[in-house]
């Protein structure tokens, strides 16, 4: 880039001109070594670390990179903090595209490395920051500590300081690396490697024998004890409001159908009596009774659940549960509703991963936090909302194909969990 | 204007000036991380606000479902990691109401001491963020000073500054060495001091109130209906605290205060957060005089294997209420379902209707005071 680049054509053909050109990439190299300046870029937990490391303890103003840049045309450097997912994937890539050469990239933490934790049975985290952008530097760790990330910046700048205009910085590309071979290969390479070095010690300590026959060894191996702990008798926290036969009491005189999943013989009133203190009752519904129900429950005097947690989905061979929880802000009580709902066969075998197989009723007139809680099942696991007021992908593209949090979900990039 | 308007958008309006859209985000220094705000804006006031969520939706729970239940653990540190080691003990009070396992008294008192601990963490990058957000850089430097503190207590304890993957059920899975108590006491002593200083900075700066009283109002109605917890709850007038309208580990023998205050404003929400700090530390001074110093440490170690049921635990974290929902389907080690409940998604939910009619300047504020941490939006 630039002026500057051809000094080597032009100085190096003057007599004691290749002086010039070393004076010249010594003033360009200490100017743009010292003074990398990274973007303002973090999704998770290792921008916390990257942002440690700029205040007053570690102080990366030492390596003159203190000045963060909220623009990209305002930096030189990349670091990759936080995991990548697909969706943040072309934000990435496009951000690398806005930064000026020469522009360097380092990913910080084993997400972006490899994708660290979220490499198995995952599909939404792209495994390794080089299939989306060129990376000079690898900083490993799960976050690394400052320190380590002061050691990928030195190392850096070693780099920067190896460029001169005889070899100038060049934009590089992105690799596209399959992580998972990389993995297994290594594994197997370790593995060659740990046989060969028993067999050599096996050799060497026949060999030992071979030449000391009456040696003995005075070392004894110790045995570290271990602790013995007692076995503690849990005692349950205390229950705040209603009791959950009371709860109980009150849904089945007004909806007489609802009940209680158990397995055991007895009846369901003993085994709700017989609920520890500080476990939530949780009821299964009928589709029919859910909306009245939760009308009731709000806007009952004595129940007055006010509060709603969550919705959970949970996906089951043949049906789905819909999980509400709902908490009394006034009394402190909580009730869980779990509303049952069949999956709909009749839609053929293989639209069946696409579809929505379920409809329910919404609740996010009465609960506006509703709204969202609802997108998001609707998302993981394809449940019609009947009534909601906009029912988009939440955490997913509008593209995506299928349904994650489903049993049955399968997807390309998918990799499964070696066993 | 009315017609068609881009997905999420609901408002129709009549107005004679050009209305026109923004894009906040994914990358942007004031959105705390990878969120996108889409907003409708006239002039310079904000008409409404379409959050969008999932540029770091890592998929978390449909991982766990083919991990054990302690690998999990590991996972609950990196949903929210400013208090990753509270959301290590929301996930271990689930697994012990299923393994139906108690925990020693000292065990107690480490949990409880490290709670607090990461809770001044949190409130100390709130603060930090909150003075950054307003373009005091100064606080920035500040909060992030007092914090590198916990975190040497955090590593010496738990081996690791910010993912500590700490509780085990029945206990931890270490003990606490012997400088642990000597270190709290110091800290305790240190931020004394140092509290007197960050209230100077923010608190009676004339910046900062004419930045942040009256803005981003939050009813208690809308507070409750929208799902708020922790702070943002409080701020709002509404006196609840999971430590103590559901007391879980020892916190129902603790002697402190639940601050409320009635505003709902931006103000509010900050001073609520200063107040927890000091009470956190009054928790704190209250756990150093009765630490048992004898007493095992935690109760006898056992398979984490849940029987077939559903477990909830909900504790306070700094941001508000975490919940943890299990599903065992089988006994045995792995989870059928594991569904956390963060409590930031419902503070975005909710900014929608604090941001209608204030200036999108007055947005970074408003969100710097909710306080959220995206990847546990996300999971
Ligand atoms: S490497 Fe670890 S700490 Fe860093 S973003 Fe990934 S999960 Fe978080």
């Amino acid at each position: 880039m630039g002026i500057i680049n051809y000094a080597p054509k032009i100085l190096d053909p003057i007599p004691g001109g290749k002086y010039v050109v070393n004076a010249i990439d010594y003033v360009v190299n200490w100017a743009r070594a010292n003074s990398i300046w990274p973007l303002t870029y973090g999704t998770s937990c290792c921008a916390i670390e990257m942002m440690s490391s700029s205040m007053a303890r570690y102080d990366i103003a030492r390596f003159g990179s203190e000045v963060f840049r909220s623009s990209p045309r305002q930096a030189d450097l990349f670091i990759l903090a936080g995991t990548i997912t697909r969706r943040m994937a072309p934000a990435i890539q496009m951000l690398w595209e806005q930064i000026p050469g020469p522009k360097y990239a380092i990913a910080m933490g084993a997400c972006t490395i490899s994708g660290g934790p979220f490499i198995y049975d995952n599909y939404s985290v792209v495994r390794g920051a080089q299939n989306l952008i060129p990376v000079d530097v690898f900083v490993p760790g799960c976050p690394p500590r400052p320190e380590a990330l002061f050691h990928g910046l030195l190392t850096l700048r070693e780099k920067i300081l190896k460029e001169t205009c005889r070899n100038p910085w060049q934009v590089g590309e992105p690799k596209d690396v399959s992580t998972m071979d990389r993995y297994r290969e290594a594994a197997k390479t370790w593995a060659a490697l740990e046989e060969m070095k028993d067999e050599e010690m096996a050799e060497a300590r026949a060999k030992f024998k071979e030449e000391n026959p009456d040696y003995k060894s005075s070392f004894k191996p110790i045995r570290i004890k271990k602790e013995d702990f007692p076995e503690v008798e849990r005692v349950p926290f205390k229950r705040m409001g209603l009791t959950q036969s009371d709860i109980y009491a009150k849904l089945k005189e007004k909806f007489p159908a609802v009940t209680v999943h158990t397995h055991s013989e007895d009846p369901v009133e003993d085994v709700v009596a017989a609920m520890p203190a500080d476990r939530p009752l949780e009821v299964m519904v009928t589709p029919e009774d859910y909306l009245p129900m939760v009308e009731f429950i709000k806007n009952d005097a004595s129940l007055k659940m006010d509060y709603l947690i969550d919705i959970v989905g949970i996906d089951y061979d043949d049906h789905f549960d819909v999980v509400s929880q709902f908490r009394s802000m006034e009394h402190g009580h909580k009730l869980f509703l779990c509303l049952q709902l069949k999956k709909d066969f009749s839609i053929p075998e293989e639209q069946r991963a696409t579809a929505l197989l379920a409809h329910a009723p919404s609740i996010s007139h009465l609960y506006p936090a509703a709204e969202f809680k609802e997108r998001e099942v609707y998302d993981m696991f394809g449940i019609d909302f009947v009534g909601h007021p906009d029912q988009r992908r939440i955490f997913l593209d509008d593209d995506f194909v299928g349904y994650p949090l489903r049993k049955d979900f399968t997807h390309p990039e998918m990799i499964r969990r070696p066993v | 204007m009315t017609g068609m308007l881009p997905p999420g958008f609901r408002i129709q309006r009549e107005t004679n000036t050009e209305e026109f859209f923004i894009n906040m985000g994914p990358q942007h220094p004031s959105t705390h991380g990878a969120l996108r705000l889409a907003l409708r804006m006239d002039g310079e006031t904000i008409v409404e606000l379409v959050p969008h969520f999932g540029y770091i939706h890592r998929g978390m729970e449909k991982q766990a479902e083919s991990m054990s239940y302690l690998q999990y653990i590991a996972l609950s540190d990196r949903q929210d990691y400013l208090t990753a080691i509270q959301n290590n003990l929301g996930v271990v009070i689930a697994l012990e109401k299923g393994m139906n396992i108690g925990v020693p008294e000292k065990a107690e008192y480490i949990r409880v001491m490290l709670q607090e601990l990461g809770r001044i963490a949190s409130h100390l990058v709130f603060f930090a963020c909150f003075g950054g957000d307003l373009g005091g850089q100064t606080c920035l430097l500040y909060g992030f000073k007092e914090r590198e503190m916990i975190h040497d207590i955090l590593e010496e304890v738990t081996g690791s500054r910010l993912t500590t993957n700490f509780f085990r059920p029945g206990g931890s899975r270490y003990d606490v060495p012997d400088t642990f108590i000597p270190r709290v006491k110091a800290f305790l002593d240190h931020m004394d001091d140092t509290m007197k200083d960050y209230e100077r900075f923010l608190s009676k700066n004339i910046i900062v109130l004419e930045r942040s009283k009256g803005i981003g109002i939050l009813s208690k109605e809308d507070a409750i209906a929208y799902g708020c917890s922790g702070p943002v709850l409080r701020a709002s007038g509404v006196n609840f605290d999971v430590r103590r309208a559901n007391p879980y580990s020892i916190y129902d023998s603790f002697d402190f205060e639940v601050p409320v205050t009635y505003n709902g404003d931006c103000y509010d929400r900050y001073t609520v957060r200063i107040a927890e700090i000091h009470e956190s530390m009054k928790i704190l001074r209250q756990c150093i005089d009765r630490f048992p110093t004898e007493g095992p440490w935690r109760a006898k170690e056992k398979p984490v294997r849940l029987p077939v049921g559903r477990y909830y635990s909900e504790i306070e974290t700094a941001k508000g209420l975490y919940a943890t929902y299990v599903v065992a389907a089988t006994t045995g080690e792995k989870p059928y379902r594991i569904h956390t409940r963060g409590p930031s998604f419902p503070h975005i939910a909710a900014l929608n209707k604090m941001v209608q009619g204030h200036k999108i300047s007055d947005l970074v504020t408003i969100l710097a005071t909710l306080d959220p941490v995206i990847p546990e939006i996300d999971r």
